[in-house]
């Protein structure tokens, strides 16, 4: 059916978004196609081989008290609790918050430093690609016209592994974020085994920093390395400039908040 | 039995039963049940839908306007544009309560975005927004004027070439027309302050920036109208003026009185935004077209367009000689009004003359001015332009506690007013209570005294916490006018009939209270009637913390008609003198004869033959008065009917790595009089400090060019439970006013009066930098902590 309507239809799951746009007159499809009479898309998995699957229909409320969820990937749990308000979470979708591509949510930070993959279905078939490069501009998506996003996978944790996501809110407690933080991190002996830094709602896309293997893995994390990390993600940022903030500012949000997210796992770790 | 001090001009002896009382309101129920009906509820048959077409201008010539495509939609009854208002006869096509310089449809040109170009009336409004989506327009745009410091440059574009005043209200009748976009000004002149500011041995001089703002009610504007067939007018609508609005459309039909019927449901909130007139000509107009029942509901985008509070720049200079004395203050205030007066001129006038805050300074300039712009209208806004002032003088009371090494709040009670003080305008102050409301609200906090010791320089690292009090006063509207009636019937109940809206301040039940203790009835026989201009007489309007003070008054009037009333059918029935009777507790009784009583039944029974289901009803007026201003001098013996005080107190925790301020703490204070309510008086003392506290750290309606970026609770963001302060509390004080009902005086604006300053004295306290500008962004902070003021003002 979208193949065949084209830009005609939208499809609808939650309808936290979509419904939004067309009430402000920015988005007027003649078709609302109901992805909630799929079957099997809102199932929430877990194999210890194979890791998590979230179902593209599972709900953000879902996702935030599922037991298997919660305990093997916590960070996940506590993002999904704070993304909007318990009335958007019990109706918005994992797959339509990721297919709507808005650069302000929550969840692609954790996701993405979890190595998640997104799940796509279309006439052609189905594939998947890594959720950084689902994300290609401002509320654009690689989805391609006719598919749609089934669910979303990532590997079995690792062993002390620890995440932590911080969301910056510097108006209104009810605003969007001006920054998302998503730190991973897993310590061997005292020196870094792996850091993993996401940042979001700053960029038009979501940030995944690079060069950490270089910068940080093998090392102690000093105070001084990590202010190099901190750096590194402020300068690999190129954010939107608003009422929010200016370019400046949101730099230097970037590295106060990956700061605080590294020295809060090495406090626990 | 409450004694009030003799030295407040007045020795009256008081036994109150239901006043003081936090009795549940009687509004309560009707609202939590859902079964409250607003304007949006209401339908009549053969109802139709309105909707307008807007401006997206600020500033543009209507070269051409065509409804022709749009006349043919189905459904589509009337399509009105302004020259089709202009060619009906026998109307004024334009209005506006202190120049009528609005109208109802825009002709020429367009002043605001948002403004209304086109009107229609249909069976849908889905067919309404279709024949709208086919009025061709053609706009020239034109050079427009958005701030209101190049507003007032000579070189800058009119927003109005000719101005006609109204003469709508007493107090505004001096107006007039001029060739600049500044279509009021106000001056005071006490004492020489050029001269001791130039004596001064420090001089602080800084601009106060408050930006527009939404007032954010949570019921968006609505109107429904009916002409009936002989030419009756019927408006059932969400005002705070319905006698006000009675009068305007009396005006622009060109009809008596008598024929036109305001009613007012409930309110969802106000704030200031539904004073005047707004829905109500373009809805009348297309009832009076179709010759059927029209009803118009804006949404919230529109809401964002139709008022706004007041932005302002006030310019701030405070003298300290030598001898560490407050020697002057020059005030100049900017009021950016937008693209309609409105009633802006009265808030230049009326916060004008408190623009040097409530205290005693020798030599004091005042200049206060109304600025067009071509912006969103701007209106009263709880507070009606004195927290933009009382941000500038408050924080130049800190400025100079700093600089002469005093603690804030002694430097304050130092040189706040006392009781029989003379105002700057030289007005005698009269029932105050703010010196013990800032000691009360510093206390709460758990104030240090001595001075503050920020740290310097501002810390980089980690949270820091900082405490601040401050203190405003505002002086009552007046003169204004306010009538009751209340109506007896043979069972002893009672109704109320006032023209004062119920918009969740709960005057409704404070009213109720004033005539179920004056006539002895319990409060559950006693019932309000609200406003219907057929049956409730006039009130000036349902804003500016007024009605508890001059309804209440009104009502105590009417009963005391009504009790003389009783005393006069018992005098017969009993063959006693009038002089020798008291009405008291229900009963008419023969002075210190206690066994001679007549029963309120008993009355009724003598004056109608024992007729049941008969009434009594008596009236009351209560007016205030003023005497007249110098033009010159801004000097007058008599300003207000009343002065009311408000203090706050915050603790704040400021994040010195991001810039974000938390209110952890916070007390607000007032002096109401009396708490005829303490309830409902705590919760307007609250909930005006939460709003404010929205308004101080990130409200603000951003404009581009005259566009509004954020016109949706999608970007304009307001405060919610995470925003409001832990530790939240209210404080009431009693000093009562001669005049008052039972001593009481308004408190509806107290809390929004002295927050801003409040907070920012606790930024000081806790990181050392001063702010000049609201909404408090967490950038601006953090760029003063790394020294990057940017605001030019005196350290």
């Amino acid at each position: 059916m979208l193949s065949d309507l084209g830009e005609e239809a939208a499809p609808i799951a939650g309808g936290t978004a979509v419904l939004i746009l067309m009430k402000s007159g920015l988005y007027a499809p003649n078709h609302l196609i109901n992805l909630k009479a799929l079957g099997g898309l809102s199932e929430i998995a877990f194999d210890p081989k194979e890791g998590l699957r979230l179902g593209a229909l599972a709900t953000h409320r879902e996702v935030e008290l599922h037991p298997a969820v919660a305990g093997r990937y916590p960070v996940l749990s506590s993002t999904y609790a704070r993304v909007a308000n318990v009335r958007v979470r019990n109706s918005a979708t994992v797959g339509g918050n990721l297919a709507h591509g808005d650069f302000r949510i929550d969840p692609p930070a954790p996701l993405i430093a979890l190595n998640a993959r997104i799940r796509l279905h279309g006439t052609g078939g189905e594939r998947d690609l890594p959720l950084e490069d689902f994300f290609t501009g401002f509320y654009a998506t690689a989805k391609a016209e006719g598919e749609i996003v089934t669910a979303v996978t990532m590997p079995p944790p690792t062993d002390g592994l620890k995440g932590i996501y911080l969301k910056y809110v510097g108006n209104a407690a009810a605003d969007w974020p001006t920054l998302g933080t998503a730190v991973m991190l897993r310590m061997d002996n005292g020196t870094c085994g792996d850091l993993r830094v996401v940042l979001t709602s700053v960029a038009e896309t979501p940030v995944k920093v690079s060069g950490l293997e270089d910068l940080a893995v093998g090392r102690e994390l000093s105070e001084e390395r990590i202010e190099a990390v901190a750096d590194a993600a402020a300068a690999q940022t190129q954010p939107i400039e608003d009422h929010r903030g200016s370019a400046w500012y949101k730099r230097e949000m970037v590295k106060v908040h990956v700061r605080r997210g590294i020295e809060a796992l090495l406090e626990t770790a | 039995m409450k004694k009030v001090p003799a030295d407040q001009g007045v020795l009256t002896l008081m036994t109150t039963s239901i006043v003081g009382e936090s009795i549940p309101r009687i509004d309560g129920m009707p609202k939590i049940t859902g079964n409250a009906r607003y304007v949006a509820d209401l339908s009549l048959p053969g109802m139709l839908h309105a909707a307008v077409l807007r401006s997206p201008h600020p500033h543009a010539l209507l070269t051409r306007i065509d409804a022709t495509e749009a006349r043919k939609v189905p459904g589509a009854k009337a399509v009105l544009t302004g020259p089709d208002v202009l060619e009906i006869e026998g109307i004024s096509p334009f209005y506006g309560p202190a120049f009528r310089d609005q109208p109802i449809l825009a002709v020429e040109r367009v002043r605001h975005v948002g403004e209304c170009v086109a009107a229609v009336a249909a069976d849908t409004r889905e067919a309404a927004d279709k024949a709208l989506s086919l009025v061709e327009v053609e706009y020239e745009p034109q050079p427009a004027v958005h701030d209101v410091l190049d507003a007032i440059r000579p070189e800058a574009p009119l927003v109005h070439e000719k101005l006609e005043p109204a003469k709508t209200f007493a107090d505004l009748a001096h107006l007039k027309g001029g060739q600049s976009n500044i279509n009021y000004h106000f001056k005071l002149r006490r004492g020489d302050a050029e001269q001791a500011l130039a004596e001064a041995a420090m001089v602080f001089s800084d601009d106060y920036v408050s930006p527009p703002a939404s007032h954010a009610h949570l019921e968006p504007h609505g109107v429904m109208a009916e002409w009936d067939a002989n030419g009756k007018l019927t408006v059932w609508t969400s005002t705070q003026s319905p006698s006000l609005v009675r009068n305007d459309l009396s005006n622009i039909y060109n009809v008596p009185l008598n024929q036109v019927r305001v009613i007012v449901p409930y309110l969802g909130g106000a704030y200031g935004a539904k004073l005047y007139d707004k829905l109500e000509p373009i809805t009348t107009l297309l009832a009076r077209v179709t010759k059927k029942p029209v009803r118009w509901i804006l949404n919230r985008e529109e809401v964002f367009v139709t008022s706004s509070k007041h932005g302002a720049v006030c310019r701030m200079q405070t003298g300290v000689s030598k001898d560490g004395t407050i020697n002057a203050r020059k005030v100049a205030v900017y009021y950016d009004t937008g693209a309609f007066a409105e009633i802006g001129p009265r808030i230049a006038y009326k916060t004008g003359f408190t623009g040097a805050g409530p205290y005693q300074i020798d030599n004091v300039w005042i200049d206060s001015y109304c600025v067009y712009t071509h912006k969103t209208p701007a209106g009263p806004f709880r507070g009606f332009g004195v927290p933009q002032v009382a941000f500038a003088y408050e924080s130049h009371m800190d400025k100079v506690a700093h600089y002469l090494g005093r603690d804030p709040v002694e430097l304050r009670l130092e040189y706040a007013y006392d009781e029989g003080d003379f105002f700057a305008s030289g007005t005698r102050l009269h029932s105050l209570g703010h010196k013990e409301s800032l000691e009360k609200c510093a206390e709460v906090i758990g104030w240090e005294p001595g001075p503050r010791k920020p740290p310097s320089p501002p810390p980089a690292r980690g949270k820091r916490r900082g405490k601040g009090c401050a203190l405003a006063l505002k002086a009552v509207l007046t003169p204004s006018t306010s009538g009751s009636i209340v109506e007896m019937g043979s069972d002893g109940s009672v109704n109320v009939l006032t023209s004062t809206v119920e918009m969740g301040q709960g005057s409704d039940t404070i009213l109720c209270q004033i005539a179920s203790e004056e006539m002895g009835v319990s409060f559950d026989k006693v019932s309000i009637v609200r406003p219907d201009t057929d049956v409730t007489p006039y009130d000036t309007l349902t804003a500016g913390s007024r009605s508890t003070f001059h309804m209440g008054r009104a009502v105590q009037l009417a009963t005391d008609d009504l009790k003389r009333q009783f005393i006069e059918i018992a005098s017969d029935a009993m063959e006693v003198s009038e002089e020798q009777l008291e009405y008291r507790e229900g009963e008419v009784r023969v002075r210190g004869m206690p066994d001679r009583r007549m029963t309120q039944e008993e009355v009724f029974a003598h004056k109608f033959k024992g007729a049941k289901g008969t009434t009594l009803v008596g009236q009351g007026v209560f007016q205030t008065s003023v005497a007249p201003t110098d033009k010159e001098t801004g000097q007058s013996e008599n300003m207000t009917a009343y002065w009311f005080g408000g203090a706050s107190a915050a603790e704040v925790e400021v994040d010195c790595e991001t810039g974000t301020v938390k209110v952890l703490n916070f007390a607000g204070g007032a002096d109401v009089g009396k708490a005829i309510h303490p309830a409902h008086c705590d919760q307007q003392i609250l909930g005006a400090a939460i709003t404010t506290l929205g308004l101080t750290l990130f409200e603000t309606m951003r404009f581009e060019e005259g566009q509004l970026t954020n016109q949706s609770f999608l970007e304009y963001i307001l405060p919610a439970f995470g925003d409001v302060p832990r530790g939240l509390t209210s404080h009431i004080l009693e000093t009562p006013h001669r005049d008052g009902p039972y001593g009481a005086k308004g408190v509806g604006e107290t809390g929004t009066m002295a927050t801003i300053p409040a907070i920012t004295a606790a930024i000081f306290d806790a990181v050392g930098i001063w702010i000049h500008e609201i909404p408090i962004t967490p950038e601006s902070v953090l760029r003063a902590l790394r020294g990057d003021n940017g605001n030019g003002g005196t350290p």
